[in-house]
């Protein structure tokens, strides 16, 4: 008897303590409805599996990681909203989101309530130049994009160089950014322009570049405008080799341009984990592919999971969650040299250091070949 | 030149789909004096459910594939036509007596739960039609080179609007449908029962926008749950420069539409592609605020 209501007694008092302990919140904004619908449901997904992970671990500083997760909607006033929500709900920091203009909107609205953002796709260079403290991303900017492909430009030994974006801020950001860079080098820009994106048809826009004879044609927007562009002058029957930015890429991609079509298309990305040596990316991607039956498809959703590992740990590194000490340590000391996607550390502008794009190009199987 | 004609059969593939869907609104906003915002989900859920059909039958394996695009299309159309008519039943028809503006927020209440409806069913994906339905090739009309799957589309879509034309102007029931859009009740008087002519026309609206949802599915290949946005508002637009509820209207609107985009990209610039259309637009409507075909309806005072 006696030893039954010790064991009782214990119980009640384990999950007394259990009760008292609150939870460390870090948010996820992440494009669930909208147009890039597709890639924050995998960066939830990536997130999900992570904080169950380090919650088995024993979560941080002895707490449990909650994860709340808001929608953006792939739109900056939608963002707005929920980044106002989110500062509602005590997230120490939080991970995205994708596209630059979607967390431009949200930037200031989460560096007033003093949390960490760690952007995981949003490219556009402008986005840590505003001087925000506790602003980091753990994608590549656009410059560091642009030296790539105008170094991939380069090698093809184009002369004449089409430019086509899609007025977003990410894609102009890189037409831009490339532009000068190749008229520099002495290759002539003949056709720069933009499509509408999101629409089906883009053939009046391939009749207008053919006419301007371009070698190549350099696309910055985003992967089902380059599988339309494919498909659309393949079936023109113009044979001009593409290149693409780093949101041209998507598994998907093969399947709405068709294998033939894609089949020389090259790009510049930041490597998918399949493409990293690394003990943990191998190990992520199976957990990833154990849980939800296929591997991640986007280089992003892997980011967001970076950023994720980076927060969690800052967090248990300087075992605070104080957000100016933790933005310090993150700018000046932290270093990870197992992050899925390779190395990560950040400059005091809070940009990924060190160079992390590589180039690739389709083979006639439809798959990616890394180039030197 | 050569570059001016390629445009233009780009514009017209374009605005033959913009036509399709244009006369779904244009028939509705006829009868009803109401816009149906759902009609570009219908769309949608058109080309959803050709790749749907196309994946579990086979058709065009069993039976050729030209039949079997066409039972294919008319299954589509089918389908298409009865989801219109439960949206009528639900969303539209018990509004009736209600203000306009109920009936519009009930429109857009109607397109947002279907858009998300397709979201919830097939995925946020980018979905895709089977490849190599149609054979790619393209064919030599005169040194411009058109995809056969372009020549399709463009004389299906042709023959859809051909055969509603002859209907709503030859028929007794195509008669009775313009007899509604003019005057309901002059029209209930005269025998015709108005409720059915309205449900009708909500079958056939749909139908076409189905027809023309599988069309872009065929055609371009990939689909997704915000296209109805897209192409609805292209579609909106185009009714009204004809002339909203002028069925012959909606035709030459969608149309011109598709043309004006395209030669706006080709000799002004691409990006302002959208401002050139719309822009277009206003300078109709300043000459002819019915638009291009639209009869002039004296205000009642």
């Amino acid at each position: 008897m006696k030893k039954i209501v010790f064991v009782l007694m214990t119980v009640c008092l384990l999950t007394a303590t259990a009760y008292a302990q609150d939870t460390i919140k870090i948010g996820l904004m992440a494009p669930l409805t909208g147009s890039f619908a597709s890639e924050g449901a995998e960066m939830k997904q990536v997130l999900e599996l992570l904080n169950a992970e380090l919650n088995a671990k024993g979560g941080l500083l002895g707490k449990k990681v909650e994860l709340i997760t808001d929608d953006d909607g792939s739109d900056a006033r939608t963002a707005a909203l929920a980044a106002q929500r989110l500062t509602t709900k005590g997230v120490v920091a939080v991970i995205g989101t994708y596209g630059s203009s979607v967390t431009e909107a949200s930037q200031n609205i989460f560096n007033e309530a003093k949390i960490i953002q760690v952007a995981n796709g949003s490219t556009a260079i402008r986005l840590t130049e505003k001087g925000l403290k506790y602003f980091f991303r753990t994608c590549p900017r656009d410059d560091e994009q642009g030296k790539v492909a105008v170094d991939a430009i380069v090698k093809t030994k184009a002369k004449k160089v089409a430019i086509l974006h899609d007025n977003s801020t990410y894609a102009k950001g890189l037409a831009d950014e490339v532009k000068p860079q190749l008229e520099k080098k002495g290759i002539k820009i003949v056709f720069f322009d933009a499509l509408t994106p999101k629409q089906s048809d883009y053939t009046a826009v391939l009749t207008k570049m053919k006419g301007a004879g371009p070698d190549l044609v350099f696309f910055t927007g985003y992967y089902s405008e380059a599988g339309l562009l494919l498909k659309q002058a393949k079936q023109m029957n113009w044979k001009v080799p593409f290149l693409g930015g780093d949101a041209t890429y998507n598994t998907d991609l093969v399947k709405l341009a068709g294998r033939e079509a894609v089949t020389g298309f090259s790009f510049v990305m930041p490597p998918l984990p399949k493409y990293l040596p690394s003990k943990q990316a191998k190990s992520f991607l199976a957990d990833f592919k154990k849980k939800y039956g296929n591997e991640p498809s986007s280089p992003y959703s892997v980011l967001a999971g970076d950023g994720f590992r980076v927060v969690a740990a800052a967090i248990a590194q300087t075992k605070t969650t104080d957000p100016d000490k933790l933005a310090n340590y993150m700018k000046t000391q932290f270093k990870d040299k197992d992050a899925l996607t390779g190395t990560i550390s950040f400059n005091a502008k809070g940009d990924r250091v060190g160079d992390v794009y590589r180039y690739f190009k389709f083979d006639s199987k439809g798959e990616i070949v890394l180039q030197k | 030149m050569e570059e001016f004609f390629q445009q233009l059969t780009n514009g017209l593939a374009v605005g033959s789909i913009y036509a399709l869907i244009a006369l779904g609104y244009t028939m509705v906003y006829g009868v009803l004096k109401l816009i149906n915002f759902a009609h570009g989900d219908l769309f949608t859920i058109g080309a959803y459910l050709g790749m749907t059909l196309l994946a579990s039958f086979a058709l065009h394996e069993t039976i050729g594939p030209f039949i079997g695009l066409v039972v294919l299309a008319l299954m589509v159309m089918g389908l298409v036509a009865i989801l219109g008519a439960i949206v009528e039943r639900t969303a539209y028809r018990p509004l009736r007596e209600s203000p306009r503006l109920s009936a519009v927020v009930s429109a857009l209440g109607a397109s947002i739960f279907l858009q998300n409806a397709v979201m919830l069913i097939y995925g946020a994906r980018f979905q895709v039609y089977p490849e190599d339905l149609i054979p790619e090739t393209a064919i030599d009309l005169f040194g411009l080179y058109v995809p056969l799957v372009r020549i399709l589309v463009l004389a299906a879509s042709l023959v859809l609007m051909a055969a509603l034309y002859t209907f709503i102007q030859k028929t007794r029931i195509g008669t009775a449908i313009r007899a509604a859009a003019i005057d309901q009740d002059a029209a209930r008087l005269m025998g015709i029962d108005v409720t059915r002519v309205i449900l009708l026309v909500f079958l056939i609206g749909p139908a076409l926008g189905g027809a023309a949802g599988l069309m872009v599915g065929l055609q371009y290949g990939q689909i997704n749950f915000t296209m109805g946005w897209t192409y609805g508002m292209k579609a909106f637009t185009a009714a009204i420069l004809g002339g909203i509820g002028n069925i012959p209207g909606a035709m030459l609107g969608g149309l011109l539409l598709g043309v004006i985009e395209a030669m706006g990209s080709a000799y002004i610039s691409i990006a302002w592609k959208d401002a050139i259309a719309f822009f277009v637009l206003i300078l109709i409507l300043i000459v002819r605020p019915t638009g291009l075909l639209g009869e002039r309806v004296a205000e009642k005072v």
